[in-house]
């Protein structure tokens, strides 16, 4: 599902070179949920945000679902990731502005769908989270595992094949993190979605299909 | 979606109050006096009555008589030094120019050479602003009075309320009638219908009222009558000159032609006067007349230029520079205020570009924003607009002169808004859509 082929990462400043990958040659098949463990600064997040596209490799090749992504630029690449792709944050990133509804149609917005039809993927994708009772408050109103819920809704209200997870329990205590996990694992063996974690809980990681880690930008697991 | 930006617009209006505030305070007060310049253009400038065909008519108000003139001055600078003259020399200045005297025209002269020009409809002679003190139940009241001929108020399209305008008839014969205003009306008779037959007396002369129209003022002097009376009631005998006398003459031209037709056919006309009269007691050389339209006449007032078309030109340019001033200058500001506002929403616009938006769809969203607030403020805009007007009409400080908010202004006013909305919404979208959505998702937030 997700083919990185020697994928290195440098970032370059005027005085310093840093290599936040190095090499990484990675296969995710379909289906499969994959964590991704390291200490703090070891490119697991930059790892993660080139398989989500959201950040280039400066070397390598990466392939989603078959298509080689390196060409891909503007609008097909918005396209692309906006069909494909799902992705949960850390600190949620959730739009204070707008209703937990609201939040969660943010994906269906960049599609051809009809505002009535975006209303009921949106309630379907909340039912999935458990926060049906929730639509009309606002993110500043829920709890942790509440926001972190609502971001899992947006995350799969528009189907995607792949979710790329940035250390979705991370800001979570056990019960609301296992609560989290709980439903990534159900997406997983249910909806056959391919998931992608990047994570620090050794807990977490274990229930996971496969973990790989990483040092200083290196595939060392 | 266009739905869903809306009411984010509203929301974000609603969260960040003092914001809001500045920035719809910055709208609706420059949209505001957008509106209150436009009406005051439009009540000088624009085509209403009685100036329905202001772009037909040309307008001169004197004659003049000019010749060059040479003067040499000789300055003779003597130096004493102990008493004893040391040094002594002359200096010449020499000075060049054109002597010029100009009046309101002779109404004979008129008669002969500009009653018969080509490309002119119609014409009328006018001697505006003659004013009269009665005593209306011992309360001073100032008139003042047109004396003009049959024409004066078919060109200028008042309202006749009631009765009729002055006839050919009754200008041939001097009758002594007038037509009078409704302003005029209430004050000398408190009404302004039913007034047909009844009497004015200006000055030992009785006037009969023979029609009533409807009071229009306006910032130019001079076509603000009070009272409308044929001019061959006037003593046209004690005009001063041959070529000198009290009147003004606004010619009307033909459909077929333009203004400049008529002002080379009065000039055409003004090349017959002779200048051998013994009036011209000075031997001028030269006749001139400064042949203006309204626009030109407007922009006479605001800046003088020798050649009033040029001068129209440039006025124009410099109120077009003022309007563009004041629209600029908060949308400027409003720009700036927008890249912090839009800078603290950097997550946001890394979510919307993680899960699918392109460049073209968050500049849209933060365009329809823009559009919203700057709506808000228009239509707060539209209310200030008239409270001033209804102020400024209020306390008189224009004079004559009442503005009006006309319903056009508004779509003016719009499309001002749109493009205030547009361009301050623009900058800071187009800097935000390019965000690299890493490290917008930098951002802490909910």
């Amino acid at each position: 599902m997700i083919e990185l082929d020697k994928v290195s990462k440098v970032y370059t400043t005027k005085t310093i070179e840093t290599t936040a990958l190095n090499d990484i040659s990675l296969n995710v098949a379909k289906g499969e949920f994959l964590s991704i463990m390291g200490p703090s600064g070891c490119g697991k997040s930059t790892l993660l945000n080139i398989m989500g596209l959201l950040d280039a490799p400066s070397n390598g090749q990466v392939k989603i679902d078959g298509q080689n992504i390196s060409n891909y630029l503007g609008k097909p690449m918005a396209k692309f990731r906006n069909e494909k792709l799902g992705f949960i944050f850390q600190s949620f990133h959730l739009i204070a502005d707008l209703s937990v509804i609201d939040n969660v149609e943010v994906p269906l917005l960049y599609r051809k769908i009809s505002g009535k039809e975006r209303k009921e993927m949106a309630s379907r994708a909340l039912d999935a989270v458990g926060l049906s009772n929730r639509k009309k408050h606002f993110p500043s109103q829920l709890s942790g595992g509440q926001k972190q819920r609502v971001a899992i809704a947006r995350a799969i209200v528009g189907e995607p094949k792949i979710i790329l997870a940035d250390e979705p329990t991370g800001n979570l205590d056990s019960v609301m993190g296992d609560e989290v996990l709980d439903i990534l694992k159900y997406l997983n063996e249910k909806e056959d979605t391919t998931i992608v974690m990047v994570t620090h809980d050794e807990r977490m990681a274990s229930k996971t299909d496969r973990l790989i880690r990483l040092y200083d930008g290196s595939q060392v697991a | 979606m266009i739905g869903n930006y809306i009411i984010l617009a509203w929301r974000v209006l609603k969260r960040r109050r003092f914001f809001s505030f500045i920035s719809l305070f910055g709208i609706s007060f420059t949209l505001g006096i957008f509106m209150v310049i436009l009406s005051f253009l439009q009540s000088e400038l624009g085509d209403n009555k009685p100036l329905s065909n202001k772009d037909d008519l040309v307008f001169v108000s004197h004659i003049g008589l000019s010749k060059p003139y040479h003067d040499t001055i000789t300055i003779i600078d003597t130096v004493f030094l102990e008493g004893v003259e040391v040094y002594d020399t002359t200096y010449d200045i020499k000075s060049e120019g054109r002597s010029m005297t100009n009046s309101p025209f002779n109404s004979s002269l008129i008669l002969e050479y500009f009653s018969d020009l080509p490309p002119v409809e119609r014409y009328s002679l006018f001697n505006p602003q003659e004013t009269f003190n009665v005593y209306v139940n011992g309360v001073k009241l100032s008139i003042d009075a047109t004396f003009t001929d049959h024409n004066y108020l078919q060109i200028f399209d008042y309202k006749i309320l009631e009765g009729r305008r002055l006839s050919e008839v009754d200008i041939q014969e001097a009758n002594p009638v007038m037509v009078i205003s409704t302003k005029t009306a209430m004050n000398y008779f408190g009404t302004q219908s039913g007034l047909l037959g009844r009497e004015i007396e200006l000055e030992k002369q009785t006037y009969k009222i023979i029609g009533v129209f409807e009071h229009k003022a306006r910032f130019i002097p001079y076509f603000s009558p009070d009272v409308i009376i044929p001019y061959t009631l006037q003593n046209l005998n004690e005009q001063y000159s041959y070529y000198f006398g009290k009147h003004f003459i606004i010619f009307d031209k033909e459909s077929s032609a333009t203004t400049q037709e008529v002002k080379n056919a009065i000039v055409t006309a003004s090349d017959r006067i002779p200048l051998d009269h013994p009036d011209n007691r000075n031997n001028f050389e030269t006749i001139e007349m400064r042949l203006m339209t309204f626009n030109e006449i407007f922009a006479t007032g605001i800046y003088y230029h020798k050649d009033p078309a040029k001068g129209y030109r440039i006025v124009k340019w410099i109120i077009f520079g003022i309007l563009l001033f004041f629209i600029l200058l908060p949308t400027l500001n409003l720009i700036n205020l927008n890249v912090s506002r839009i800078m603290e929403r950097s997550s946001e616009i890394g979510v919307r570009k993680a899960f699918g938006a392109n460049r073209g769809n968050i500049i849209f969203q933060f365009i329809t924003e823009n559009i919203v607030q700057t709506l808000i403020g228009g239509i707060m805009g539209l209310g200030l607009a008239l409270l001033i007007i209804k102020i400024l009409n209020d306390s008189g400080w224009l004079g004559n002169a009442g503005l009006t908010l006309y319903p056009k202004f508004f779509w003016y006013s719009f499309l001002a808004t749109l493009f205030f909305g547009i361009l301050s919404g623009l900058i800071p979208a187009l800097k935000m859509s390019s965000l690299h959505i890493v490290k917008a998702l930098k951002e802490r937030t909910i």
